[in-house]
């Protein structure tokens, strides 16, 4: 969110945002195309990216795509998937060395973006579809990348927590699917997919860099030229619950050393609710620092965790707390923690802990600006969640918030779902003589 | 005397940078980067104390100390205690953010704010310059510490990473875990980390680094100031005693099981030539083992394609040299379904370059793509400060980079795989999936 950019649409919708800085040794682009996390498109949505980025119709192969960006003066195209809220978004990166500090004469920015613009909108085609080599080939490494999910056992632990949580709800669903959605896809199928997606759906372009406005519209204009209807379809909103009935609970064991706990909470209040400032200083008191309740009490005091610390899902209106524990320290962790939150709700929050939250807030929100992706991706939160709010904004809602304000949130936040990844019965490894 | 009369200024034509460097009392170096425009200041304090000193003596003491895996490490987290309380809240109500880490070879202490700076400054220099050791935070301590050596347990490539290590090294401990073990560190005292920190906590063994939109001589004095009321006697010269270390490697496979969906493959190598390779040579060498590694295993060639199309590999595949003063290896590796194919394979490559050395347009190319990786990387201030010091603990210069870049030859790389890439001294890391997990 920086003070300064500006906001334009191109001929054919898809919206440009410019940031001109100078501090930067970089040009950055974004392209990010908007879609609905939904069990029906969540497979094509993650494959899509890493299709593309395998061959367009200028560059074939990986291999050729690779070599026009090392002779780039090693440029990085980039792509992800990212659920946001309900939101899945279809992500590519490229970034390069400004001109300035190479001599290359200004031509970096229309190289750039050339290539990106020739992966997006240029793909390799076979007969009106995908090449199926790729697709195969894509298909396979996503699958093993569901399956690796496994290998960070916090990682695991937070989305299976997510996906018991949410299990009735879009946004329980895994931002690459399940194995059993590939099995379906084939090239064509992905390809006309692809077509719809391009003709239908929002796409923001995001430019940071030392650069001058009017060339990086032409640019865009010229590159980004594919036919699609001028205005995006709307894309449903999260759906925030509040409501919950009853506690779940659930274990699994492994053969691991530590046990993984992670608690998910709903706080009912999303990223345009005027509590949504008093949730992000409840959540920054509770457990966003090393200064917050959680890490002094079970970390500094206790000695009970290495890491502890609560983080928000600030579209869907979630909160997670997560904590790496010995399992016969499960309850003696869980009590402090519960007194914790009891005394949020209570209002039992020292003067200190509230102007260090604000203050420390207010240093995150400042820093973004220091770097291209955090500048996107914050941008791009605000289109995701209806509202692009400025640093001032939130700096003075930060501000603004006191006890009642906590409180207030506090009374909305309700346990939810309790998750505890552990040791399997009998292992050998657990060691609880520290 | 002030201190403008004592600085000097690094300037890098590439990158359009000045470094403003101050010697202060008592010999300890200060950096100052100016970043106009950033928001954010970040400042480092570090000391060349890691893991791998474990014996030393300072002169004219003839007696080396030996000390228990793990202490660099656990100082480290000790440090964030005094009489006062918790360091950390002390940078949270000048709104910044603290931390703390430890390599084989440094400790560095650092905060990022966008206010407060000089406050912040301050307490950075002033915490780490005030020990306070107790039976009873050390031994709180040893708690907190067994879950983060727990967490690295259960994390696979932490484990692949050290035991290659330990596969490659038979005595020096760079093969031993920067955290210790739960045993080591529960012999760990508060004697014992006092000892420690006398040793290595003089400034004469450390460096401070800042950058952002700062005044340089400001930061330079506030340093100079804050050192001077500490009043510090001159210290005589660490001695650092290191085993020898043999040519030959402990064990040629080592594996493990954990929870896994795939095996984890790392084949390493160890490098025997680095220990006698000082300053500017050091780090010739490393960009140009960075930039023939790339040629061999980079996704721009054609090994890493075949053995991604082979599904022998994932994106994430790749390889990686490390030099220090007196250990490096080189590692590459991923996951992968089949772990002997991927050693065949890696070791073909090695043996025809050995044969073919590699093509100027190559060289050229991947000798572009290290230049704007580089000047890339200069966005982020942590980036510049953490790897500026580090190079400095070494003695090389990272601000070095572009000219011996644009130096070394692409007649030079066979030689260097020739000599650096041993299949005498390699060995190979495993992880496997468990039969019943």
């Amino acid at each position: 969110m920086p003070e300064d950019y500006a906001c334009h649409y191109l001929p054919n919708g898809i919206r440009l945002i410019f940031m001109p800085t100078k501090k930067f040794k970089t040009i950055s682009l974004g392209l990010f195309i908007h879609q609905e996390l939904n069990r029906d498109v969540v497979a094509l949505n993650a494959l899509l990216p890493s299709v593309l980025e395998q061959g367009c119709r200028l560059y074939p192969d990986y291999l050729t795509i690779q070599r026009v960006l090392e002779n780039l003066y090693g440029a990085e195209l980039g792509t992800d998937i990212i659920k946001s809220g309900e939101r899945h978004i279809i992500a590519f990166t490229l970034e390069t060395a400004h001109d300035q500090y190479l001599g290359a004469n200004g031509k970096l920015l229309q190289q750039g973006m050339a290539i990106l613009g020739a992966v997006v909108g240029d793909p390799l085609l076979i007969d009106d579809s995908f090449n199926d080599i790729y697709v195969a080939q894509e298909k396979n490494q996503l699958i093993k990348d569901i399956k690796a999910l496994l290998n960070d056992k916090g990682a695991y632990a937070l989305e299976r927590c997510l996906s018991l949580m949410c299990a009735e709800e879009r946004f329980g669903i895994y931002k690459l699917g399940r194995v059993e959605d590939y099995g379906a896809i084939n090239a064509a199928r992905l390809y006309s997919y692809y077509c719809d997606l391009f003709t239908h759906n929002p796409i923001d372009l995001y430019v940071i860099g030392d650069l001058i406005e009017e060339q990086v519209l032409e640019t865009a204009a010229e590159i980004f030229n594919f036919s699609r209807n001028g205005r995006s379809d709307t894309l449903p909103e999260t759906e925030i619950m509040g409501t919950v009935s009853e506690v779940k609970y659930a274990e699994d064991e492994m053969n691991v050393n530590q046990s993984k706990l992670v608690l998910g909470f709903r706080t009912a209040t999303g990223y345009k609710d005027e509590l949504y400032c008093p949730l992000l200083v409840y959540s920054g008191v509770l457990g966003g620092f090393p200064h917050s309740k959680l890490f002094m009490k079970v970390r500094e005091e206790a000695g009970l965790a290495y890491y502890i610390h609560s983080r928000l899902e600030r579209h869907k209106g979630l909160m997670v707390l997560a904590a790496g524990i010995n399992y016969s320290d499960y309850q003696k962790a869980r009590d402090i923690i519960d007194l914790q939150i009891e005394d949020m709700a209570s209002g039992k929050i020292s003067d200190a802990e509230l102007d260090n939250t604000k203050r420390g807030l207010i240093n995150q929100l400042r820093s973004q600006q220091d770097s291209p992706n955090q500048l996107i991706s914050s941008h791009l939160e605000g289109f995701i969640g209806g509202r692009v709010y400025t640093i001032d904004e939130l700096s003075e809602g930060i501000e603004a918030v006191g006890r009642e304000e906590i409180m207030a949130v506090a009374e909305r936040i309700k346990l939810d779902t309790v998750y505890l990844l552990r040791p399997r019965e009998g292992g050998s490894t657990e060691n609880d003589n520290d | 005397m002030t201190m403008t009369d004592k600085y000097k200024l690094i300037e890098n034509r590439a990158l359009q940078e000045t470094l403003y460097y101050y010697r202060v009392d008592p010999g300890m170096d200060v950096y100052v980067l100016p970043k106009p425009g950033y928001q954010k200041k970040y400042a480092i304090f570090s000391t060349r104390f890691g893991s791998i000193d474990n014996r030393f003596r300072v002169e004219p003491e003839e007696d080396f100390t030996v000390v228990p895996d793990g202490v660099a490490h656990f100082l480290e987290h000790k440090l964030f205690e005094d009489d006062r309380g918790n360091v950390f809240d002390r940078f949270a109500s000048l709104g910044a953010s603290a931390n703390a880490f430890t390599s084989f070879t440094q400790t560095t202490y650092l905060f990022s704010c966008t206010a407060n700076f000089k406050e912040n400054l301050d307490q950075l220099l002033n915490f780490v310059q005030e020990p306070y050791f107790t039976e009873q935070t050390v031994q709180k301590e040893q708690g907190i510490i067994s879950q983060e050596i727990k967490m690295y347990e259960d994390h696979p490539h932490w484990r692949v990473f050290f035991n290659l290590l330990e596969a490659l090294y038979r005595e020096h401990p760079v093969r031993n875990d920067i955290a210790g073990t739960v045993e080591s560190i529960a012999q760990i005292t508060p004697e014992l980390l006092y000892r420690c920190y006398n040793t290595f906590y003089h400034p004469s063994n450390m460096a401070v680094f800042v950058v952002g939109d700062l005044i340089p001589e400001e930061v330079g004095r506030q340093v100079e100031e804050n050192l001077a009321n500490h009043h510090y006697q001159p210290m005589g010269s660490i001695v650092r005693l290191y085993p020898h270390e043999p040519a030959e490697i402990t064990r040629e496979r080592i594996a493990q099981e954990l929870v896994v969906s795939e095996p984890i493959f790392f084949l390493g190598f160890k490098d025997i030539v680095v220990d006698k390779l000082r300053g500017r040579d050091l780090m010739r060498r490393e960009i140009l083992m960075e930039l023939v590694l790339d040629i061999m295993f980079g996704s721009s060639e054609a090994l890493y394609n075949d053995l991604y199309r082979e599904d022998l590999i994932d994106e994430n595949f790749g390889a990686e040299y490390t030099a220090e003063i007196n250990y490096g290896f080189t590692m590459i590796g991923g996951e992968t379904k089949d772990p002997d194919q991927l050693y065949q394979r890696i070791m073909e490559i090695v043996a025809h370059v050995k044969k073919e050395g590699v093509s100027t347009e190559q060289f050229e190319r991947h000798r572009r793509k290290i230049l704007g990786g580089y000047i890339r990387r200069f966005n982020s201030l942590e980036f510049i400060a953490n790897n500026f010091l580090a190079y400095r603990f070494r003695g090389t210069d990272l601000f070095e980079l572009p000219s011996i870049l644009q130096e070394i030859r692409c007649e030079e790389a066979l030689a260097l795989v020739e000599e650096n890439l041993e299949p005498a001294r390699h060995a190979v890391s495993l992880i496997f999936p468990q039969a019943d997990q």
